[in-house]
């Protein structure tokens, strides 16, 4: 029934500019469109940027170091999305009945859109790991997100002067860095500050080399950490005195960080100590803290072995242990909540905890209002007690 | 006994009213949410040590605690005016057009028009009138124009709505002109169109007068937490009165049955029947994409094809470590324009040529707990429709986003040098990333253009369907208080419809 205005149409007719107004109502629907011809448009704009799910094929596996696998994934349907070098994909995985999922770092290049790679190191303490090491094949199916994080180059504000301080398998993201900048010669300079615990366990050693002889921008310094029979290497930790020896013009540089999370606090205090500036530099989120009983305001009285029992709302309860991650027990319990980072940052796993309380380490990147009712991030959130939360 | 009485489809503004209002009034409520936390646009995201607003400028509507308007009695009966703090703003805006003017204006009703008497002496008495104008056609708009229609009686019309029949639907820009001769005048006076996203040569006067009296005389607000604390707290009360909440969930399809409302099927396969849905997506994705039936109904057709996409933004989500004083902030908001005339900047918002009109928003001037101490919290943006960007290829994507930012910081940094150099955190949205999160065709983020015609006095109810209903900028206006107050009034129209039909199904027994 268009153009059936009932009797408001007489009232208002009075008022001004009220008729032209039905006017141009009635051509703009002569001219204008149901918008149906636009249907799906929405969700295709969005989805060749920011796919909710890649479906993947591991079509080559490359063997890096005695520890370190490339898995090069290649997409089951479209094209893959782009991503800025530095960026993550969480990984999907079954293992043994257990849905979980791990972010991994993409280390090819960003202009690539055949494949991505994604390198992998084995973290003894692992489980994910020793699943993606030695049980995935060629030919293997992965289902995983989109790209995503904020750890990349940010041409607004991040300068020209870039300085990546990488521990073990950090290297990932800055291999894609390079690719990156390589391709675009545009004026920045990169050196990498590239720690390894062994000679033998130097990821991409080789192709370094190749990389820093092709490249003027690039610049590598590699340190081994824990051995002391390397010729050319600096050998030990990266230390204070070598940032300031090795970085040209501190002050205007721009710190990338990305390795394991001893690794990452301890160039968090160096670069702290050097007045680095915290807007010049840039953390790679890495997982819930390993020992969140050994953080300062961890709650004294609360035993981190203890056990506590965690009940969903309407659908069961089971028990946990307070040391461990909400969503990791969930997830081993049956239970699934959506999440990508694993790191507190990116919000995805939020659950609400209805009684009880929960741990939450300073890298649960909580809004104001979610502390206020509850809200944690279950990737990072430590069971303090018994909880009952709401998935 | 179907699963739930109401099932609403996205926890934006409306939704969230919407949902709560029916829960609260004993409709068995499912709120269902695409993402993962409540609020839609109002709603924010952590960087480093930034909580970042995302879409909240000036809330208005509020009123003080002792003179409480509209918005402050809507959550006050929404059960969350205790949940949250709301922070009172001063000031209304800064407008500068660098070289030529540079006016900051108090949020003061009286205030601000001793201010602009000062600075126009030629067109004091023209102020005076002017403001008379506004809140004469406010007042009228708001209470005697629905009285006189609700009693369909043209004298009462005539003798109630003086103004409002003579310039409530006039072209903003004419009526300006009428009052005004000073161009600069008139500029200052035009900032807020770009709150309703059309030039004011489209919009109803009655809207920009509402506008600047609804701001200055009730005060812009904040809330501690920023609009996300109004959507948390919203869906606490919802969720106390018993309603709810499904997140990560959106929904897939409107199932009827011969034009009646049946269930919603989520994306995850699960089906709820319910009697009435209230979809808070916009009205292309409602009726072309949620609804089962193979095309829209007609008369959402015909009202669509009347209809206009609106516009989207580009914003700048900036973290800086150093304090607002720093690189000149003096108001928590500020317009920057090049041309006096509001129409070059719309040309532009199709295109990708650098804005030439922006605004600057500090969160923590007024209210320091916006942001860690010696640092500042803003948001920059341009208003421009999704089309340019949806002609971007993937691959370029992100350097056309950066590039574009650069121009925008380039605009703002005439007046506030000093940006760049101090940015600890930035997050850029495009038009893209408004359509990611809104869902909506272009990044829309006030729904259709808000033109003289797009007002729902020259709209029928959409009621082709039996049970569903609309909420959201789709069906009425944009922006914060509009979006509540019409979830709000849809909710309750779906409880009374609800409540006739049990009396019904009682007298058929």
């Amino acid at each position: 029934m268009p153009n059936s205005f009932t009797t408001d149409d007489n009232l208002l007719s009075v008022v001004n500019g009220y008729s032209d107004a039905v006017k141009h109502r009635q051509q703009l629907e002569k001219s204008g469109s149901d918008f149906s011809e636009s249907k799906g448009e929405v969700a295709n704009t969005i989805a060749q940027l920011h796919p909710r799910r890649l479906q993947l094929q591991v079509v080559e596996i490359i063997v890096e170091t005695a520890s370190t696998k490339t898995l090069r994934v290649k997409s089951l349907s479209k094209a893959l999305p782009p991503f800025q070098a530095g960026q993550y994909i969480n990984l999907f995985i079954n293992i043994d009945g257990v849905d979980t999922a791990r972010p991994y770092a993409i280390s090819s290049s960003p202009s690539c859109r055949d494949h991505y790679d994604l390198t992998v190191k084995r973290l003894d303490s692992g489980y994910v790991s020793h699943f993606l090491l030695d049980r995935i094949q060629a030919g293997d199916h992965l289902q995983s997100t989109g790209p995503m994080g904020t750890f990349h180059y940010n041409p607004i504000f991040h300068g020209d002067n870039l300085v990546f301080l990488a521990g073990g398998s950090g290297i990932a993201p800055a291999r894609s860095m390079i690719e990156a900048f390589a391709a675009e010669n545009s004026g920045k300079q990169l050196h990498i500050l590239y720690s390894s615990s062994y000679q033998d366990d130097v990821i991409f050693d080789q192709e370094l080399d190749t990389l820093t002889a092709a490249n003027d921008f690039l610049k590598v310094s590699r340190f081994i950490s824990r051995a002391n029979d390397a010729a050319e290497k600096i050998s030990g930790r990266i230390s204070q005195q070598d940032i300031q020896a090795l970085v040209d013009d501190i002050d205007s540089a721009m710190f990338y960080i990305c390795g394991p999370t001893s690794f990452n606090q301890a160039c968090e205090t160096m670069l702290a100590q050097l007045q680095v500036k915290a807007r010049r530099i840039r953390i790679e989120c890495n997982g819930p803290p390993s020992r969140p009983q050994d953080r300062a305001n961890w709650p004294a009285a609360v035993d981190s072995q203890q056990s506590v029992e965690i009940t969903i709302q309407g659908r069961g309860s089971f028990i946990a242990s307070s040391n461990e991650p909400l969503l990791n027990s969930l997830e081993r319990n049956g239970y699934s909540a959506e999440n990508a980072c694993r790191s507190g940052e990116c919000s995805l796993c939020r659950v609400k905890v209805v009684k009880g309380s929960v741990y939450n380490p300073s890298e649960a990147r909580l809004r104001k209002s979610d502390a206020q009712y509850g809200w944690c991030h279950s990737c990072v959130a430590f069971p303090l007690e018994d909880l009952e939360i709401i998935l | 006994m179907t699963d739930f009485d109401v099932i609403v489809i996205g926890s934006g503004n409306a939704g969230l009213t919407a949902a709560t209002r029916a829960q609260l009034r004993g409709a068995r409520t499912l709120l269902l949410e695409r993402h993962n936390i409540p609020g839609g646009c109002a709603t924010s995201f952590v960087r480093g040590d930034f909580e970042f607003e995302v879409a909240l400028h000036q809330l208005s509507g509020m009123g003080t605690e002792e003179q409480p308007f509209v918005m402050r009695q809507l959550f006050e009966s929404l059960g969350i005016m205790d949940k949250i703090e709301v922070v009172e703003e001063q000031q209304l805006y800064r407008i500068v057009m660098p070289g030529e003017f540079d006016v900051s204006l108090p949020a003061n009703w009286l205030e601000l028009q001793q201010h602009l008497a000062k600075l126009y002496p030629a067109e004091s008495e023209n102020v005076s009138r002017y403001f008379n104008l506004c809140e004469s056609i406010s007042m009228e708009s708001f209470m005697l124009l629905p009285q006189a229609r609700k009693a369909n009686d043209p004298d009462l019309l005539k003798q109630s709505c003086p103004n409002y029949i003579d310039y409530g639907l006039r072209p903003a820009k004419q009526v300006l002109a009428e009052f005004f001769s000073d161009q600069d005048l008139i500029a200052v006076l035009s900032a807020y169109w770009c709150y309703l996203g059309m030039p004011t040569k489209d919009l109803p006067f009655v809207d920009m007068a509402m506008l600047i009296y609804a701001y200055a005389a009730f005060k812009p607000c904040h809330v501690k937490g920023g609009s996300q604390a109004i959507s948390s707290a919203l869906l606490e009360s919802f969720m106390q009165a018993g309603g709810q909440v499904k997140f990560n969930t959106g929904a897939d399809k409107i199932i009827t049955d011969n034009k009646q409302v049946k269930a919603v099927r989520t994306e995850h396969g699960e089906t709820y029947s319910c009697r009435s849905v209230i979809s808070n997506a916009s009205a292309m994705h409602t009726y072309n994409e949620l609804l089962d039936t193979p095309s829209p109904p007609a008369q959402a057709a015909t009202d669509m094809k009347s209809r206009r996409l609106g516009t989207s933004a580009f914003v700048l989500y900036i973290g800086l470590d150093c304090p607002p004083e720093a690189i000149g902030v003096t108001e928590a908001s500020t317009f920057i324009i090049d041309d006096r005339d509001e129409e070059t900047a719309c040309e532009k918002m199709n295109s990708l040529a650098p804005p030439s009109h922006t605004m600057l928003t500090c969160y923590n001037l007024e209210d320091s707990s916006f942001a860690p101490p010696g640092k500042s919290n803003l948001s920059v943006l341009c208003l421009q429709y999704g089309a340019p960007w949806e002609h971007v290829a993937a691959e370029d994507y992100a350097n056309t986003k950066y590039q574009f930012a650069q121009s925008l910081l380039d605009h703002v940094e005439r007046v506030f040098p000093g940006i760049r150099a101090n940015i600890e955190e930035i997050e850029v949205a495009t038009p893209l990333t408004m359509m990611r999160y809104l869902n909506t065709a272009g990044g829309a983020i006030y729904g259709f253009q808000q033109n003289t015609q797009d007002s729902n006095l020259f709209r029928e109810n959409i009621n082709a369907i039996d049970g569903l209903y609309m909420a959201g900028c789709w069906n009425g206006m944009g922006g914060f208080q509009p979006t509540y107050m019409l979830g709000d009034q849809t909710a309750k129209q779906v409880v009374r419809d609800l409540q006739k039909q049990n009396t019904e199904e009682v007298a058929h027994a």
